[in-house]
C-alpha cells in the first residue's frame, strides 16, 4: 500500500512538490514564531530574575532607556555619589539595595567579537546572588577575580584562567549563564577593582576631572522593597534623597511584556493563517484528487479494495506529504529564527534566551504530529467521498491518467 | 468433483433496474470452470450490466448471484471487495491502467490491494514474459501501444490466479490482426482451468467462443453451444509481437 502511495506522489512529483511547499512555508513560520516567542519570554523572565529588584536608581540627569537598563541589560555611563546607596538603604520599606560601577568598554584581544565588552563593578551581595551559578558557590571574589558573560572568552574562559584587562592581570572565578543580555558580553569584578581600573583609564580621565574621584562614585543602585503595593511611595522617597531618578522594574517589565505580546502575535497570526493556508491547500488538493482521479479511485474498487483500504489510500497520501513538508519546513524554520535571534541579539533591543536543544527537539516532534494529523484531516473528507465511488464506474471509462 | 462444484459463477433471476427503467429482466446463467461464456448483444442491450452484476460490482435489483456456491446476497463491502480480489481476474473495454504506475506495478495491482505485492513480484514477471513483455516492465502505459496495453491488462487479471475472468469487449478498439491475437490467447485460457466470461460485440469472437447467449433488451436468451476454436499459446510468436514487443 505505501508503495502505491509513494508510487503515485513520486509520478504526480509537480503536483507533490507544490503541495510540500506549501506546508513547509506554513511549518517553517510556525516554528520561528514558536521559537522566537519562547526565546522572548524565556530572556524577559530571566531578566527579571537576574535584575533581583523592583526598582532602578540613577542619577536624575542620565539618559536612560529603561527597557534597555532593566532587562536588556544595557549598562549605564553616568555617575552619581556613592552615599546614595546608604541612603537608600535607610528609607523604610527598602530590603536590599546593590550597587553597581560601570566603566568602559573593551575590546579582548582574545576574543573580540565586534561589540562592546563592559566592566561592571559589583558589590560582594551581587556575587552571593549569582553564587548559584558558580561551581564551587563562592559567595565573594577576590580583588583580582572577575565573573565572566557566557558570551566573552569562549572555550578559553575555564575557571582559574587568566585575562588581563587594562594591562591588569585578573582570574577568572565563573562564567554566567545566557541572559540573551549585554550581561552575556559583561564582565564583573569587584567595585573598588572597577574603580582602580576606571581612575587609571586614560578614556575617562575627562570624566573623573567632573564628576569627581571613581573611589567615591557608584552608577545605579537595584533596590528590592518589603511590600510591592508600597512601591510608589518608596520611589519618591528615594527622589526625594537628591538628583536621583527612579524606574520600577514591574511597569517596564509589563509594557515591555504587552509591546513582546504584540509582536509575538503578529508573528504569530501570520504563522498560523500560512499553516491554515497550508491545510487549505491540503483541503483543496485531495478534494479535487478525490474527483480527477476518480476513475483510478473506482478502479482499486473494482480491483478489490476495501472502503477503509481506500481511505487508507488518500488519507496516506495526504499525510506523507504534510509530512514531508513538515519536515523540510523545520530546517527552514530553525535557520529562519536563528536569523532574527542574530539579529535582535546584535541589537540588544529585547531580552532574549535561545531555546534549549531539548525544547527544539520538542516543538519539532510536536510540528510533526500537528502536521500529520493537520494532513489526515485535510483527506478525511475527500476519503470518504472516494471510499463510496461505485466500482461500476470502471466499468464506463477509458484509460487513467 | 460434482456438477455443482464446477460452478464457479452462477445467476438466479437477477433483475437490475436504474430508477424506472428496468436495464435486466429475470437473467439466470450458470459458468462452468474451464469454460468460455460469450454474452453477445446490440449496444445498450444491457451487456455490461450484466458483467458488473456478475463482477459484484454492482448489486442486483432483484435475484442472486451466486459465486463458488455461494449466495452473495447480503454480503458486506468487505467480503463483496475481498471476492471480487481473490476470484475474479477483469479485463474492461479500455486497458483501464493506471498512468503513474509502471507496467509491472500495474499488473501487481490486484496484489498491492490485496497487501501481497512482494509475493507476487515474480508470478507478475513470468507473466508480463508470457506474454511478451518483460523487457517493458518499467515502462509507464503511454509508452505502450494500443495492443501492449491490453495485454497487461489480461497479465492483472490472471495475476492472483482467479477461477473466472470477466472480459468486457476485450477486443475493442483494436484493428482486425490484434484482436484475432488477443482473443486467441483468451480462448486458451480455459485450458488452464480458468472460467472466461466475454461480452462482446465483436461477431468473429463470438463465433469462435463455447456457450453463447445472447442479451436483447433486458433479456437473455437460452444458449448456443458454439465449440470453442482455441489456439495454442506460444508467446510472443503467437500474439505476433515484433521484435520491440510491439503488437
Amino acid at each position: 500500500m505505501l508503495r502505491l502511495v509513494l508510487q503515485n506522489l513520486f509520478r504526480r512529483r509537480w503536483q507533490s512538490l507544490a503541495t510540500v511547499a506549501g506546508v513547509a512555508l506554513g511549518a517553517a513560520l510556525l516554528l520561528a514564531v514558536f521559537l522566537l516567542y519562547r526565546g522572548f519570554d524565556q530572556g524577559l523572565e530571566r531578566g527579571r530574575q537576574r535584575l533581583g529588584a523592583d526598582l532602578l536608581v540613577v542619577p536624575s540627569n542620565a539618559t536612560v532607556d529603561p527597557d534597555r537598563a532593566l532587562f536588556a541589560g544595557s549598562p549605564l555611563s553616568v555617575y552619581m555619589d556613592k552615599k546614595f546607596a546608604e541612603q537608600a538603604r535607610k528609607v523604610p520599606g527598602v530590603r536590599r539595595v546593590e550597587a553597581q560601577f560601570f566603566t568602559q568598554s573593551l575590546h579582548l584581544e582574545c576574543c573580540s567579537i565586534g561589540i562592546e565588552t563592559r566592566l561592571i563593578g559589583i558589590e560582594d551581595q551581587v556575587t552571593r546572588r549569582l553564587a548559584g551559578m558558580s561551581p564551587d558557590g563562592r559567595e565573594k571574589l577576590a580583588k583580582d577575580e572577575v565573573i565572566v558573560g557566557s558570551e566573552l572568552l569562549g572555550g578559553v574562559g575555564k575557571p582559574g584562567a587568566l585575562i588581563e584587562l587594562l594591562g591588569e592581570i585578573f582570574r577568572l572565578a565563573f562564567r554566567l549563564e545566557p541572559t540573551g543580555t549585554s550581561l552575556d558580553y559583561s564582565i564583573l569584578m569587584p567595585m573598588e577593582s572597577a574603580r582602580d581600573l576606571a581612575a587609571g583609564a586614560d578614556g575617562l580621565k575627562e570624566v573623573w576631572k567632573e564628576s569627581g574621584d571613581p573611589h567615591g562614585l557608584i552608577s545605579a543602585l537595584l533596590i528590592e522593597v518589603d511590600d510591592v503595593s508600597r512601591i510608589k511611595d518608596i520611589g519618591r522617597a528615594l527622589e526625594d534623597l537628591g538628583s536621583l531618578k527612579v524606574i520600577r522594574a514591574a511597569d517596564t517589565f509589563q509594557r515591555l511584556k504587552r509591546l513582546m505580546g504584540a509582536f509575538v502575535l503578529v508573528l504569530a497570526d501570520a504563522g498560523v493563517l500560512t499553516a491554515l493556508g497550508g491545510i487549505a491547500y491540503l483541503l483543496g488538493h485531495f478534494s479535487s484528487v478525490a474527483w480527477d482521479r476518480k476513475g483510478e479511485w473506482a478502479l482499486f474498487r473494482a480491483l478489490g479494495a476495501t472502503k477503509p483500504r481506500m481511505v487508507q489510500l488518500v488519507v496516506g497520501e495526504s499525510t506523507l506529504l504534510a509530512l514531508a513538508g513538515a519536515a523540510l519546513g523545520l530546517p527552514a524554520g530553525y535557520a529562519l529564527y536563528r536569523a532574527a535571534f542574530a539579529r535582535l541579539t546584535a541589537q540588544n533591543a529585547f531580552p532574549f534566551v535561545a531555546p534549549s536543544w531539548g525544547l527544539l527537539a520538542g516543538a519539532a516532534a510536536a510540528a510533526l504530529a500537528l502536521y500529520a494529523v493537520l494532513g489526515f484531516l485535510a483527506a478525511a473528507g475527500p476519503a470518504l467521498r472516494v471510499a463510496q465511488l461505485e466500482p461500476a464506474l470502471t466499468m464506463a471509462q477509458g484509460d487513467i491518467d | 468433483m460434482s456438477a455443482q462444484a464446477d460452478i464457479v459463477l452462477e445467476a438466479r433471476g437477477v433483475c437490475r433496474s436504474y430508477g424506472p427503467e428496468k436495464v435486466l429482466t429475470d437473467v439466470s446463467l450458470k459458468v462452468d470452470a474451464g469454460t468460455v461464456t460469450t454474452i453477445v448483444g446490440p449496444s445498450g442491450s444491457g451487456k455490461t450490466t450484466l458483467l458488473a452484476l456478475l463482477a459484484l460490482l454492482l448489486e442486483p435489483t432483484s435475484g442472486e448471484i451466486w459465486v463458488g456456491g455461494r449466495n452473495t446476497t447480503g454480503l458486506s463491502d468487505a467480503e463483496r471487495s475481498r471476492l471480487r480480489n481473490t476470484h475474479y481476474g477483469f479485463i474492461f473495454q479500455s486497458a483501464q491502467l493506471v498512468g503513474s504506475l509502471s507496467v509491472l506495478d500495474n499488473v501487481l495491482l490486484p496484489a498491492i490491494l490485496a497487501g501481497r505485492a512482494r509475493a507476487s513480484v515474480k508470478a507478475a514477471r513470468e507473466l508480463l514474459d508470457r506474454l511478451g513483455l518483460g523487457p517493458r516492465a518499467a515502462f509507464l502505459p503511454h509508452q505502450l501501444s494500443l495492443g501492449q496495453k491490453r495485454r497487461v491488462a489480461i497479465a492483472r487479471a490472471l495475476l492472483l490466479r482467479p477461477r473466472v475472468i470477466l472480459a468486457d469487449e476485450p477486443t475493442n478498439d483494436l484493428d482486425a490482426r490484434r484482436a484475432s491475437q488477443v482473443a486467441d490467447f483468451l480462448l486458451s485460457l480455459p485450458t488452464e482451468g480458468f472460467a472466461l466470461v466475454l461480452v462482446t460485440h465483436d461477431t468473429a469472437l463470438a463465433e469462435r467462443a463455447g456457450n453463447r447467449w445472447e442479451i436483447r433488451e433486458g433479456k437473455l436468451t437460452a444458449p448456443e453451444h458454439v465449440p470453442v476454436v482455441p489456439l495454442e499459446w506460444n508467446g510472443n510468436r503467437a500474439l505476433g509481437t515484433n521484435s520491440n514487443g510491439a503488437l
